[in-house]
């Protein structure tokens, strides 16, 4: 055992400092999480927002399916035929590649 | 009489816990900071860098559980450095005014008078407040980029990085100072490195307010006054 | 450099080794595993499993990862050349993201202001929401075809996959299934995406019916919220215009899809041009047949948009009739695999008929497992959407980057790092 012969007055702490400490800390510490789980919440809030204006511009459309859109039709009517058919295949249908095998 | 007397009355300057949770320190933050520096500047090649990544993860644990086992297991010693650094007066300007006196008696040998000092004097004073809030920074940095990143918003991340960078180059550069002054004040050196304890008349020429104020005999000693010393 | 055809653009994100920390954050978001370099260290993508989605570009919160194929002067040259028809195909997604650039708060509509500031720059506009319309037409029809003859017992003219039918209009994705699950090829839609089919019918009908010029004279340029369509347009094929203009005695080798600019290339674009979007004269290009576009088409740029749209139509092709509610909840939302099934009388035959249907989405969590299914014959859905990048194209690589947000779309938690 050390041999010393004077020691420091122990520390005191009132219980108003006590509570003082404890609710400065808390506070801190809770605001923090607080601020915290709140922005890593939002994270997606700007993809969600992106969705729904996408979800509001087909909501405020004239036409909401594909097959009553008339100018796409006429492109049928005036050039392509019908879907699938030889003209479609070449212009809007295409092959894919099979990459493992490339060089 | 040699200054590091054996004999003599000696003083308990830092008890066991605190002198466990300086170790805690040095092993956690001084590999952290060396680690640190070359993480920022990356000279080196794949593996090398990764590896002084995982010891800057494991001094930053050591470093985070140190502190949080000292905070519970010892906050009365919290508190009472706490109050010291900030706790500032006319002395304190005035020694921070000849820097301690410490310039003059390293650089030209000359030895000025230097206003009494309790227990920490002003530039340790300083170092503490810039420990305790550059600690606290470092810790709470750390781990959210450690942890958090692919979670967290980046523009803050980004923000945390900055602050861990700059915070962790002001401490890690400071630390040398302290080493250094802490081994120039050999006794000091002696007192945390050792069993803590100090003679009675090296604390009275560097620590005279302490010494005057904050210190009592231990229970079942015959001293009745501090400064008494004991025959022989 | 493995599994790339000739003339494809073989890098378009690279990590800038100055700005990256070896963070790992960008490792959380790769679909491909295709970040090399070991945490703590500098890293590097390996073009070659790269499928340059840019989902790392867009979650690094340092700005490492870089879009090294820059257009934008290109363009703005194109556009003064007054012997030259610049087209822009403009993506949905790009009108409820572009505003951020400007200031605006995310997911603001602005249609009217993006196709007054493309005026004011001088392009034509063909929407590739219109040509995502005429998608749904192929590809529909496509299906359908596939249902009749698998599911109800039809015999077919057309050379059809299997089912289940996989969507084919992520780049990103169709890269994704070359490189890894070749085997699934033969189910994936033959359909091109609408940005391809958008140059293909811009090159042609729009040069006979619509612009009256020179289809070699048409720059067509895809303004897209995705990097990876910067691949897909340098793909060799994809010069079907020109293919069939050799057929009509023109000649001339061009792409369909000359280049193409992401969300963020364009504003950098109206920026150097001097265009606010926020001040910029409205533009509705009503008298434009190619500018017209239904609802069903603007939801491609959602998870879940291309299912919907898709459902609106095969359900009256079969049924005869329009759906009464045509907001299809099951297939919206941000759950990583949706799944649902419609119950329809098809008309020709009145059979009963069910549509199971599956929407998945980040291909790094959730589209994997669906494919290994597929892969061992199990799969129960006739038609699966595949979206790359978290919650779809409104969150893909080539968006205005948003500081506060990141693409983890699951529950919170913590990633621990180590080598």
């Amino acid at each position: 055992m050390a041999h010393y012969d004077y020691i420091e007055k122990a520390v005191k702490v009132s219980r108003r400092e006590f509570i003082g400490i404890v609710g400065v800390a808390g506070a801190i510490l809770w605001t923090g999480a607080y601020v915290a789980t709140d922005l890593v919440q939002d994270r997606t809030k700007y993809i969600k927002l992106r969705a729904q204006g996408i979800y509001n511009d087909d909501v405020k459309a004239k036409v909401r399916q594909s097959h009553n859109n008339q100018a796409v039709t006429d492109v049928y009517k005036k050039f392509a035929q019908n879907p699938l058919s030889n003209l479609a295949e070449e212009l809007f249908h295409t092959k894919y590649v099979d990459r493992t095998k490339l060089v | 009489m040699s200054q590091h007397d054996e004999h003599g009355p000696r003083v308990l300057k830092h008890p066991l816990i605190s002198r466990l949770f300086h170790w805690g320190l040095i092993l956690g933050f001084l590999p952290a900071a060396l680690t640190g520096f070359f993480i920022w500047l990356k000279p080196f090649g794949e593996s090398l860098q990764n590896v002084i990544m995982q010891i800057h993860i494991v001094g930053a644990c050591i470093l985070t559980l140190s502190c949080i086992i000292y905070t519970i297991f010892a906050l009365d010693r919290v508190v009472a450095f706490t109050r010291r650094i900030f706790t500032w007066d006319s002395r304190d300007m005035a020694w921070m005014k000849v820097c301690g006196g410490y310039p003059q008696k390293m650089l030209l040998g000359k030895t000025i008078p230097v206003p009494p000092m309790g227990k920490m004097n002003s530039g340790q004073k300083q170092m503490g407040i810039m420990m305790l809030f550059g600690g606290i920074l470092l810790v709470v940095t750390g781990w959210a980029l450690y942890a958090f990143l692919p979670v967290a918003p980046k523009a803050a991340m980004y923000w945390f990085d900055m602050v861990h960078l700059v915070v962790g180059i002001v401490l890690g550069v400071s630390v040398f100072a302290h080493i250094f002054l802490g081994i120039y004040n050999w006794g000091e050196f002696l007192c945390m490195f050792g069993d803590g304890t100090q003679p009675l008349h090296e604390a009275e020429h560097h620590n005279p307010v302490w010494v005057e104020n904050e210190i009592e005999p231990v229970k079942g000693s015959n001293i009745t006054t501090p400064g008494q010393q004991q025959p022989g | 450099m493995k599994g790339f055809q000739s003339q494809e653009v073989t890098r378009i994100i690279e990590i800038d080794s100055k700005t990256c920390k070896g963070c790992d954050s960008c490792k959380a978001f790769c679909p491909t595993d295709a970040i090399e370099g070991k945490y703590g260290a500098i890293h590097k993508i390996n073009s070659e499993k790269c499928i340059s989605c840019g989902q790392c570009l867009i979650n690094c919160p340092f700005g490492a990862p870089k879009d090294t194929v820059d257009v934008v002067d290109q363009v703005i040259d194109k556009l003064k050349n007054k012997n030259l028809t610049v087209v822009a195909t403009i993506a949905p997604a790009v009108r409820v993201a572009i505003g951020e650039e400007f200031g605006m708060e995310p997911g603001s509509l602005v249609t009217e202001k993006m196709y007054g500031a493309l005026k004011q720059a001088g392009f034509k506009v063909l929407d590739t929401v219109f040509t995502a319309d005429q998608t749904i037409m192929e590809e529909g029809m496509e299906l359908i075809a596939k249902i009749r003859h698998y599911a109800l017992g039809e015999p077919t003219e057309h050379h059809l996959g299997p089912l289940p039918q996989f969507t084919s209009c992520c780049p990103a994705w169709v890269r994704y299934a070359e490189l890894y699950y070749p085997e699934l090829l033969p189910n994936m839609s033959s359909a091109k995406s609408p940005m391809m089919m958008a140059g293909a019918l811009g090159k042609t009908y729009g040069a006979k019916e619509v612009w009256k010029v020179n289809p070699e004279d048409i720059f067509m340029v895809g303004v897209m919220p995705c990097t990876a369509k910067k691949f897909e347009a340098s793909r060799p094929e994809f010069k079907s215009a020109s293919d069939y203009w050799k057929t009509q005695g023109r000649s001339g080798s061009y792409p369909d899809i000359d280049v193409v600019l992401t969300t963020r290339d364009l504003a950098r674009l109206f920026k150097k041009l001097n265009i606010d979007l926020k001040t910029v004269a409205e533009f509705t290009d009503k008298d434009n047949p190619l500018a017209q576009y239904s609802g069903a088409g603007t939801i491609f740029a959602n998870t879940g948009g291309v299912m919907e749209a898709a459902l609106r139509t095969a359900y009256f092709v079969i049924t005869g009739k329009e759906l009464d509610v045509l907001e299809f909840k099951p297939v919206r939302g941000l759950k990583g695999v949706k799944e649902a099934s419609v119950t329809m009388v098809d008309t020709k035959t009145g059979k009963e008929v069910t549509l199971k249907v599956a929407v998945a989405h980040g291909t790094k969590q959730n589209v994997k497992a669906l494919l290994e299914e597929t892969k061992a014959g199990k799969s129960p859905y006739h038609f699966i959407e595949i979206m790359n990048c978290p919650a779809g194209c409104v969150n893909g690589g080539g968006q205005p980057i948003n500081p506060m947000g990141t693409s983890w779309l699951d529950k919170a938690k913590a990633v621990l790092p180590w080598s």
